[in-house]
């Protein structure tokens, strides 16, 4: 391929993974209210469209109309700012996640994901980290109490949060010898996924998850009872739906994260004993990948719905005294098995 | 000049450019935040190097950690406990003279200097070669430093500690 | 790096293993008792006696560990153990156990009874780093371990914290601290531009090809040397150590006087004979390899020290400070026995270290004391001292002319030996501005001495009883004093024998 072509097609792949997180996203919104109110004994949305279907999209061209308010003690430039970032964090996170195979389209080599980065790992880690900026400098400028004490919760617990998984991630990387997700998925051929090689570190790292997405019962950042919205109290119209797509967005990569590093991404055990064609067989592969993040973003939902919110002090010692030793264990555990049976 | 050459002046820009802001501005909140591009300024000559792992770790690091640690403690002391900080400067003068000096020294060495140089070969990955120096060569180093590390942290803990009367 | 070099490199690092064991199960045992932390001091004096056991023991081993690169330069390593770096290495040690013991008995200590695992780790924090200075003969090693010393320092000296000065101290020894460690990498970065290799053995056959430019690697050299100089505290980068040692608790002061310059001086030295020295004549002089003159900078820097330290001391009345300054100008003499340039230089170092060891730890000791009772360090509260409390006046009076230089202490010794080699290296110029300086620090020590002996103070003070444990410590720095004063031929056989430093 030369360099047109190769801008052609990453262009081309870019444009498709950002409408898919787009959709995903309109449809996730729908999908947790509906579960919500399933869980709750409720209806939940049913009016706009078939079963209330087109509900977001509704709510979307609500805040589009609204209008955009600027608190007057805020710091424009960075209230500005911050939305974008937390936006071009969430997405850009998406460039080094494996979907399927390398497959041929029209005697092309193409390998299913934006960029194949040899250090991909790392890069999500440094992207993820990046993402407290856009809810720190929200708290920051927007002027107000709630905000300032939502972004500085929102910042210590990222960075806390950050380590333990950092350190589960370390384990995976100990099995696979890359830090490229292709390579780590193809690294769990056949059973030998890492949820089931390594059960502590995969609890760490989903748990870490779920805090570095603010995801309840880690979301102490905007606790509605204390904290009215947290760090978006004082956005309203499109820069309100930017942190509310970069949630979103983070909860897909999340879930998409979760299942490269430790659910085999997109293979099927012993798919390839039963001799379907390629095609067929890629089509389930990438299919594959999807259902398991769908069932990971069930997952999410269903912990927001049922488990009761931390408090503060609770979520740091979670944090620090248990997760992170954890982690440190799966290391040590991981090294055994390694040395053990020499895989 | 080579998109080489382009792709590196742009990033020594940003570097210098976010840098100035960084020592010159008077809030302190912008001054972290620009930082934040220095650092990128960085990672990116690093990554024309051919060193993306420590591109990606002062990423991780520096932008994820360091800095957003000292935003914290800006936010904390500024805002919270309504401590006004001021960056102010004193000593313009001699300042500029002692840095001016510095300056003419380093850009003189620079330029005059024979520098040891190494033909470039087109950038493989770094990571695995420098984890085994990491763990061979420079064993000592890396034990040594883990080491400091835990002192500085015992450190910080004595100095954060409150004293009782 | 094979395996069989490694456990090769790991023996010849026994006491650095050691001091590294004993930190961490410091740390183990600050959080297993924390409700009685009296254990953790022993625990300390454990570590360090062991450390001192295999220093002790490492005496006639030499050799080289950690090496790196490839085949072609495979003996050579990033440390260097021989009978010189052998010899600070217990100065170091003989230090610490004396400052363990200080700690026992300082009040200021005392009140921080509860921190007291945090302050044991960090000094072992230092003396880590000490220990790795002394025998680093790799650029990132002497960093590394130069900042492993400064931060634990950084800390400790304010780590008393309920006394403003102490926080001024510590905030004042890091600020200077950072500013002199960044020269220094970038010495290191310049040198590393031109050479490609960090490794001093590799830097001293390199830096011998004709086309190396003489101005960056000057350049480079005095950088470098800003970060060592800061660490002996010599002028220009001497700002520190007043407020420092005034400000941070004086079982800190003390350390900070004697082992961190005795490791800054092993550095220096190491550095300047291993990258520099291209042969040493029948006489004992080292001949350097001709691109940077370190003769001049160093009797330049020796002259401005002692000049400096010796007059800024006049003017101090308090004794902590004036100790400080007069710590400086010591830096100063010794610097002068590096300035020779050659073995029998070397030697009078290392006897001056032996005896300022002794007489500085003294003279802080007794500070300490009288502190502990009267809570002043005020040379006009030491009025009619002499009287009160004779064993404790006569001890510091003894401390104080040693430190002058005046027989039949051990200081005249240590004098004597570096004016000597001066004399036989032709530097006769610079022995009479030694001696000058001498009879100048007579003035301020024996200021203190006609506080104690002459003035009547104002209001009568009661006596100063020291303990047993205490009068016993005194004792020991006091009596060595005496002998080495008289019966110095050990010591100096003990220096001949080590100024082996392996590399030519």
């Amino acid at each position: 391929m030369n360099i047109t072509e190769i801008i052609v097609v990453s262009l081309i792949k870019i444009v498709l993974v950002i409408v898919m997180i787009l959709v995903a996203v309109i449809f996730l919104v729908y999908f947790e209210r509906r579960i919500s109110a399933w869980i709750q004994y409720r209806i939940g949305p049913n009016r706009v469209g078939w079963k209330g279907i087109l509900q977001t999209t509704a709510d979307v061209m609500k805040l589009l109309l609204k209008e955009d308010i600027v608190p007057s003690a805020s710091n424009k430039t960075l209230h500005t700012l911050a939305p974008i970032i937390a936006l071009f964090v969430a997405f850009s996170t998406y460039a080094v996640i494996p979907f399927g195979p390398d497959v041929t389209i029209f005697g092309y080599q193409v390998k299913l994901m934006v960029a194949d980065v040899n250090i991909g790992v790392l890069y999500v880690l440094a992207l993820t980290s990046l993402g407290v900026y856009g809810i720190t400098f929200a708290g920051y400028s927007s002027g107000s109490k709630y905000s300032l004490l939502g972004g500085i919760r929102s910042s210590a617990q990222m960075i806390s949060y950050e380590v333990s998984m950092g350190f589960s991630v370390a384990g995976v990387l100990l099995l696979s010898e890359s830090l490229n997700p292709q390579k780590i998925v193809l690294a769990q051929s056949g059973w030998m996924w890492n949820a089931i090689l390594q059960p502590i570190g995969f609890i760490t790292f989903v748990v870490s998850a779920f805090a570095e997405t603010n995801r309840l019962p880690f979301d102490l950042p905007e606790a509605e009872p204390e904290l009215v919205g947290g760090y978006h109290t004082e956005y309203s119209s499109m820069k309100f739906a930017g942190f509310f797509l970069a949630e979103y967005a983070n909860m897909i990569i999340a879930s998409a994260m979760i299942t490269t590093l430790y659910l085999g991404g997109w293979q099927i055990p012993y798919i390839d004993k039963l001799g379907l064609g390629v095609t067929l067989t890629t089509l389930l592969q990438v299919g594959a990948f999807f259902l398991k993040v769908i069932f990971l973003l069930f997952f999410f939902i269903w912990v927001r719905w049922s488990i009761p919110r931390f408090r503060y002090d609770q979520l740091m010692s979670l944090g620090w005294k248990v997760m992170f030793p954890l982690s440190i264990i799966n290391i040590i555990w991981v090294a055994c098995l390694i040395m053990i049976f020499n895989l | 000049m080579s998109l080489y050459d382009i792709i590196f002046y742009l990033f020594a820009a940003i570097t210098i450019l976010s840098g100035f802001i960084v020592v010159t501005s008077k809030n302190i909140v912008y001054s972290a935040f620009s930082l934040l591009f220095t650092f990128f300024g960085v990672a990116g000559i690093y990554v024309l190097l051919g060193a993306d792992f420590i591109a990606i770790v002062q990423i991780l690091v520096y932008v994820g950690g360091i800095l957003i640690l000292l935003l914290f403690g800006v936010m904390l002391t500024n805002k919270i406990t309504n401590v006004d900080i001021r960056t102010g400067t004193i000593h313009v003068l001699p300042g500029a003279v002692a840095v001016g000096v510095l300056m003419g020294l380093l850009l003189s060495a620079m330029v005059w200097t024979e520098w040891k140089t190494q033909p470039s070969e087109t950038p493989v990955t770094t990571t695995v070669t420098l984890g085994r120096l990491l763990i061979t060569d420079y064993i000592l180093i890396f034990e040594l430093l883990g080491i400091l590390l835990l002192i500085a942290l015992i450190g910080a803990a004595s100095i954060a500690r409150r004293e009782q009367e | 790096m094979e395996l069989s070099n490694l456990s090769h490199s790991l023996n010849l690092l026994l006491p650095e293993l050691t001091l590294s064991i004993a930190l961490l199960v410091l740390v183990l045992f600050d959080l297993i008792f924390h409700h009685d932390k009296k254990i953790i001091s022993y625990v300390a004096l454990i570590g360090l006696l062991a450390t001192g056991f295999f220093v002790i023991n490492q005496f006639s081993l030499s050799g080289f560990a950690f090496s790196t690169g490839n085949e072609s330069y495979r003996n050579f390593g990033m440390i260097t153990i021989d009978s010189f770096g052998s010899f600070f290495k217990l100065i170091v040690i003989v230090a610490s156990v004396i400052i363990v013991f200080f700690s026992l008995s300082s009040d200021e200590i005392k009140k921080t009874s509860e921190r007291i695992g945090e302050y044991y780790a960090l000094i072992f924090g230092m003396i880590l780093g000490m220990l790795f200075m002394i025998s680093a003969t790799d650029l990132i090693l002497i960093y590394l371990s130069v900042e492993l010393l400064s931060l634990s320092s950084y800390v400790l000296a304010g780590f008393t914290k309920l006394r403003e000065r102490n926080s001024e101290a510590s905030l004042k020894y890091m600020i200077y601290g950072s500013v002199s460690s960044g020269l220094m990498l970038f010495g290191i970065s310049l040198v590393y531009g031109m050479t490609g290799t960090t490794n001093l053995y590799m830097i001293n056959s390199l830096i011998q090809i004709p086309h190396l430019n003489l101005f960056t690697f000057s350049f480079a050299m005095i950088l470098i040397f800003a970060g060592i100089g800061y660490k002996i505290s010599s002028a220009p980068f001497h700002f520190w150590t007043p407020d420092v040692y005034e400000g941070a608790p004086i079982t800190i002061t003390a350390f900070l006087s004697v082992a961190s310059k005795a490791a800054g001086f092993a550095l220096l030295i190491r550095f300047v004979k291993i990258t520099f020295v291209s042969y040493i004549d029948t006489s004992g002089f080292w001949q350097l390899i001709h691109v940077f003159d370190w003769k001049t900078l160093i009797v330049v820097i020796s002259i401005f020290t002692m000049t400096l330290g010796n007059f800024s001391a006049l003017w101090q009345d308090n004794l902590k400070r004036m100790l400080a300054y007069s710590s400086i100008a010591h830096a100063g003499y010794i610097m002068l026995g590096l300035a020779v340039l050659s073995n029998q230089g070397l030697t009078a170092m290392l006897i001056y270290f032996a005896v300022y060891l002794l007489m500085n730890l003294g003279a802080f000791l007794v500070v300490m004391l009288i502190a502990n009772k009267i809570n002043s360090e005020e040379i006009d509260d030491y009025d009619g001292l002499g009287y009160s409390s004779p064993f404790l006046a006569a001890s510091l009076a003894i401390f104080l002319i040693s430190l002058t230089g005046l027989p039949p202490t051990a200081g005249f010794i240590g004098k004597l030996y570096l004016f000597v080699a001066l004399v036989d290296a032709n530097m006769i110029g610079l022995a009479v501005v030694a001696l000058l300086n001498t009879v100048v620090s007579l003035y301020y020590y024996v200021r203190v001495l006609k506080h104690m002996y002459l003035t009547k103070p104002e209001t009568a003070i009661p006596e100063i009883k020291t303990s047993k444990p205490n009068t016993i410590l005194v004792l020991v720095l006091l009596i060595p004093i005496f002998i080495f004063g008289i019966y110095f031929t050990p010591l100096v056989d003990l220096a001949k024998g080590c100024i082996t430093i392996l590399g030519l």
